[in-house]
């Protein structure tokens, strides 16, 4: 199939109109083909995509790797102020939002951490009556506790599997309940049997927002950039952003992490929504457009300099700021271009030594793997392969615009498969490897292994990834990495693998891949 | 039930009151028996189950429990069936089936535990049939669970039920001077490895061998030798107790049961003459290992004296912790440093028949007039209210309690309980003699400065 127009190709490709008027989106599978399996050249897949021909598969061994609820939505939803959160399921889809009073409290107040805020949320805990005589007086009487308690401005659902299963009523029991509470109440269709792809929970996440909480604009503010954050930002990425919009006069709308509920409301008014990972916005982006005319653009995040410079002309286009943006990227450069040299030399330094450029293995979410990958050709490295958590054809155009500049390389797509993703890291071999928590042990081996990104609540310059000073600092991270091996080396010689010694004698990643789609 | 629309005729206050928790102190059936599982090497979990449940229970059983990684067959590592809308119309079996095959030619371990999460309950797969079919050549056992059949510590006894049922014959014959621990939740007790192993050092002291299963290299090896011990001992008012019980009625072992894991040197003295007389070990031994022990970790507690009656001494302090963490602390604070007990509230949700008896264990024989308040409570928002205005200056209580317990309360916190995200517990216990100097230090240092 080739298509004669973008248009056309869009409309065959993915969903691209948002309907508010559902309870809930469609799932990434429908919404843009998304798959969560593959390994191949970058450009087999595109090719597979635009011929419409890209299929998904079963795996005859899967590891635990997260639903559209847990973890993204499960630590991160109740983490915005002046909310609280209702976890609608059982006990254990919440357990991993216990760290939420602690998340936050290292930032240190003069790195313009709130000194006052308080969080919530809560389970409705069901349990084995609840699951056979329904549970929508539970959620009811949890809703007013909510509003008892905290009174916040905005209470979150989060839904579950059981809740998906046993076909509780969620709008229903909202709108009997929301005549009688102050708070606006938030339903999140999360159900983690809805989707293979955890990037569904926040699409699910993003209708939400915009059918319940965004408000009709009141004013424009034309100085406001809407900037969705990762999970993967710290706290200096988002003092960066702040700081570089601020040179121009413009502020950062950071949502939706530790944002205020006012933040979410007026999403509408701002002048653009701005990407830090395109995929996780991208709902949000549509539908603040299609709805209330907000601008955005998808690509490139602010990763690394040349990437920056392209996302603030952007946003400058989108402000009126172009001008003042030109001028700002010229004065950065001055003082960072010198230290990306610094460090770009260094590893074509070693690069010489060894005979050939440092090779790293890394990107997570598809994000990162549309930013992370130039950023790494700018530092000189080398990347001959690459790991996604999904694919879904909203990247398919700026995928392809990766593979004309960095050139083709080897892609891995699987949510958090630590048996493929060691297999991958093991048989490639590359210099550096970039863990995670959800690669399982592949950062035990004999060469180098770092982390893919840091935390949230880290407030160290150190761990900044984001704009001029983060392609600098994490320039310098990678840099820091190559300088030891012990721990990794020390753990694969004297632990146990997860294996048996065949899987990585043989040759394919995927090798329990089925047939069937 | 409530009427559905209560709220229409008499508007929200009449509502009645919500079983809603705010952040309770444990996951569920699932992450208990996950953390279990993945707390026994050698057993490798396969989770029947949404694709979250493992990477959920990572965040919500194992980094709570004291920060601790997945390791070779937690986190990621865990295999998982990875149920979605099509298995629910069209059930999980097959997909299950291609899990234990694949898992068992790929994960290295030596037994399998199926554990079944709350989609396949609901749809009504047929587990245990799938898991026969794969006995003839593997060992591997069904844990009948979900997420809505209880929280974490109902998962601990179904792990150890379905391993009974599954798998355990009646032994040819007893050995003698040989128990099986229970009781030492995993993740849910944060110092459960230093426990497991100091209660199987102090055992080996008066002769009797120990299988305390976790975090030791031969824990599938002693799982099989459980029908042989001679004894089941019990270290908990209620978690291992249906466990035991199975054990008694299918194997006729006999148990012993303790309010904790003994911490410091009268507990532990107390403990090991217990079971002494149980086994028959002579009274000479066991009164030599009290007095060595005694001895030594009297005269090191003795290098803190100073500070703790110079800048510390008889506090109040407040509890807020699973039911055997808090006995066994307070206990110790009480009779052993001189604290004063202010309010326990015991946040693991015992059964409503054991709650006398640990109010019991916390109320009785105290070397103090002075009584603690006993709460069950398992809401952390009202867990902090009922912490409000409140003499004590010490806090034992969790991480959630942790940043902000000085704000609040004014009082210097520690966290010894479930959530533990604010440290890393490798072998670290407040089990045993030495466990006393441990939680000494602990205390001291956090206001210890120039005299």
């Amino acid at each position: 199939m080739v298509f004669e127009t973008r248009e056309e190709a869009d409309f065959a490709l993915y969903e691209k109109r948002i309907d508010l008027s559902q309870t809930t989106c469609p799932n990434r599978e429908q919404r843009a083909n998304g798959i969560n399996i593959y390994y191949g050249k970058a450009s087999g897949l595109i090719e597979k995509a635009k011929s419409g021909c890209l299929q998904n598969h079963e795996r005859g061994f899967a590891q635990s790797s997260g639903c559209s609820l847990n973890f993204y939505l499960s630590v991160r939803v109740g983490t915005i102020r002046g909310a609280a959160t209702i976890f609608h399921a059982p006990v254990g889809c919440s357990s991993s939002a216990l760290g939420y009073r602690e998340l936050y409290r290292g930032v240190p107040v003069e790195l313009g951490r709130p000194a006052e805020y308080d969080l919530h949320w809560m389970t409705t805990n069901l349990r084995e009556k609840d699951v056979v005589y329904g549970a929508g007086d539970k959620l009811k009487r949890a809703i007013y506790e909510a509003q008892k308690r905290y009174n916040p401005k905005a209470i979150f659902i989060l839904t579950s599997c059981t809740t998906g299963i046993i076909g509780e009523d969620i709008e229903g029991a909202v709108a009997d309940v929301q005549p009688h509470v102050d708070a606006r109440i938030v339903p999140v269709h999360c159900e983690g049997v809805r989707s293979r792809l955890v990037q569904t929970g926040y699409d699910a996440f993003w209708h939400a927002v915009l059918k319940y909480l965004v408000k009709k604009p009141e004013k424009k503010q034309t100085d406001l950039v809407n900037v969705a954050s990762m999970l993967s930002y710290t706290w200096q990425d988002r003092l960066e952003i702040q700081r570089l919009l601020g040179k121009v006069g413009l502020r950062a709308n950071l949502i939706p992490e530790f944002a205020t509920v006012e933040q979410l409301q007026q999403l509408s008014e701002a002048a653009v929504t701005a990407p830090l990972c395109p995929t996780y916005t991208d709902y949000l982006s549509r539908g603040l457009e299609q709805e209330y005319g907000v601008p955005y653009f998808m690509y490139p995040p602010p990763m690394g300099i040349t990437n920056t410079d392209e996302w603030l002309r952007q946003i400058g286009k989108y402000t009126g700021k172009s001008d003042e943006v030109e001028h700002l990227i010229e004065e950065e450069h001055k003082t960072w271009k010198p230290k990306m040299q610094a460090i770009r030399s260094e590893f074509d330094r070693i690069a010489a030594e060894k005979g050939s450029k440092v090779s790293v293995l890394g990107s997570l979410g598809q994000g990162r793997l549309l930013a992370q990958m130039p950023f790494f050709d700018e530092l000189g490295l080398a990347s001959p392969a690459a790991m996604s958590q999904d694919y879904d054809n909203l990247i398919l155009e700026e995928l392809e615009g990766v593979v004309s500049q960095v050139g083709d390389f080897d892609l891995l797509v699987n949510t958090f498969q630590a048996a493929e993703q060691s297999h991958i890291t093991t048989n490639l071999d590359p210099d550096l490897t970039l863990t995670c928590p959800f690669q399982g042990g592949a950062y035990k081996r004999l060469k180098g292994a770092t982390r893919i990104h840091a935390l949230r609540g880290d407030p160290h310059p150190w761990s900044t990834q984001s704009g001029y000073a983060g392609a600098v600092a994490y320039g310098n991270f990678l840099l820091q990495a190559l300088k030891s091996r012990a721990f990794q080396r020390t753990l694969k010689e004297k632990t146990k693998d997860s294996y048996r010694e065949w899987w990585f004698k043989q040759s394919n990643p995927l090798y329990y891949m089925k047939k069937e789609v | 039930m409530v009427n559905s629309s209560a709220e229409e005729s008499v508007g929200p206050e009449e509502v009645p009151e919500s079983p809603a928790i705010e952040a309770p102190r444990f996951s569920c059936a699932l992450g208990g028996a996950l953390g279990t599982a993945i707390g026994i090497y050698g057993v490798v979990p396969i989770l029947h189950s949404g694709a979250g449940c493992g990477i959920g229970q990572l965040f919500g059983q194992l980094y709570t429990g004291g920060q601790n990684a997945g390791g070779p067959q937690g986190g990621t590592s865990t295999p998982c069936s990875s149920l979605v809308e099509r298995h629910v119309v069209f059930g999980g079996e097959e997909k299950l089936r291609d899990l234990i095959r694949s898992s068992t030619e790929l994960m290295d371990g030596e037994i399998y535990a199926v554990i079944n999460g709350c989609i396949s309950a609901l749809i009504g797969d047929d587990v245990n049939a799938v898991v026969k079919e794969f006995r003839e050549k593997n060992d591997i056992f069904f844990v009948r669970s979900s997420g809505f059949a209880g929280n974490s510590y109902e998962g601990y006894e179904l792990f150890f039920e379905g391993l009974i049922q599954d798998l355990l014959k009646p032994a040819e014959k007893v050995r003698p001077k040989t128990v099986n621990v229970f009781g030492i939740v995993p993740y849910q007790h944060i110092f459960w490895k230093g426990d497991a192993r100091t209660i199987k050092n102090l055992l080996a002291e008066i002769g009797i061998t120990a299988n305390v299963f976790l975090a030791e290299f031969d824990g599938v090896a002693q799982l099989r030798e459980i029908p042989a011990a001679e004894y089941n001992i019990v270290l908990s008012t209620w978690n291992g107790h249906r466990v035991a019980g199975l054990l008694e009625e299918k194997f006729g072992t006999p148990y012993l049961t303790f309010p904790s894991v003994p911490v410091g040197p009268k507990q532990t003295g107390e403990f090991l003459r217990r079971v002494a007389k149980a086994f028959d070990v002579s009274e000479e031994i066991v009164e030599s290992v009290i007095a060595r022990e005694e001895q030594r970790v009297y005269r090191f507690i003795e290098y803190g004296g100073d500070a703790h009656m110079m800048v510390r001494p008889h506090p109040f302090f407040a509890v807020a912790a699973d039911s055997g963490t808090a006995i066994g602390i307070s206990r110790f604070l009480i009779n052993e440093l001189g604290y004063l007990p202010d309010l326990i509230q015991i946040t693991d949700d015992p059964p409503e028949e054991v709650r006398d008896e640990i109010t019991r264990n916390l109320t009785r024989d105290l070397e103090t007039p002075l009584l603690p308040e006993v709460i069950f409570e398992t809401d952390a928002h009202l867990i902090r209210k009922n912490l409000k205005g409140r003499p004590f200056l010490f806090l034992f209580a969790s991480s959630l309690e942790a940043p902000i317990a000085l704000a609040e309360w004014g009082a210097l916190p520690i966290t010894v309980a479930f959530p533990a995200l604010n440290r890393l517990i490798l072998n670290r216990t407040y089990a045993g003699f030495d466990g006393a100097l441990t939680l000494f230090e602990e205390i001291i240092s956090l206001f210890v400065g120039p005299l």
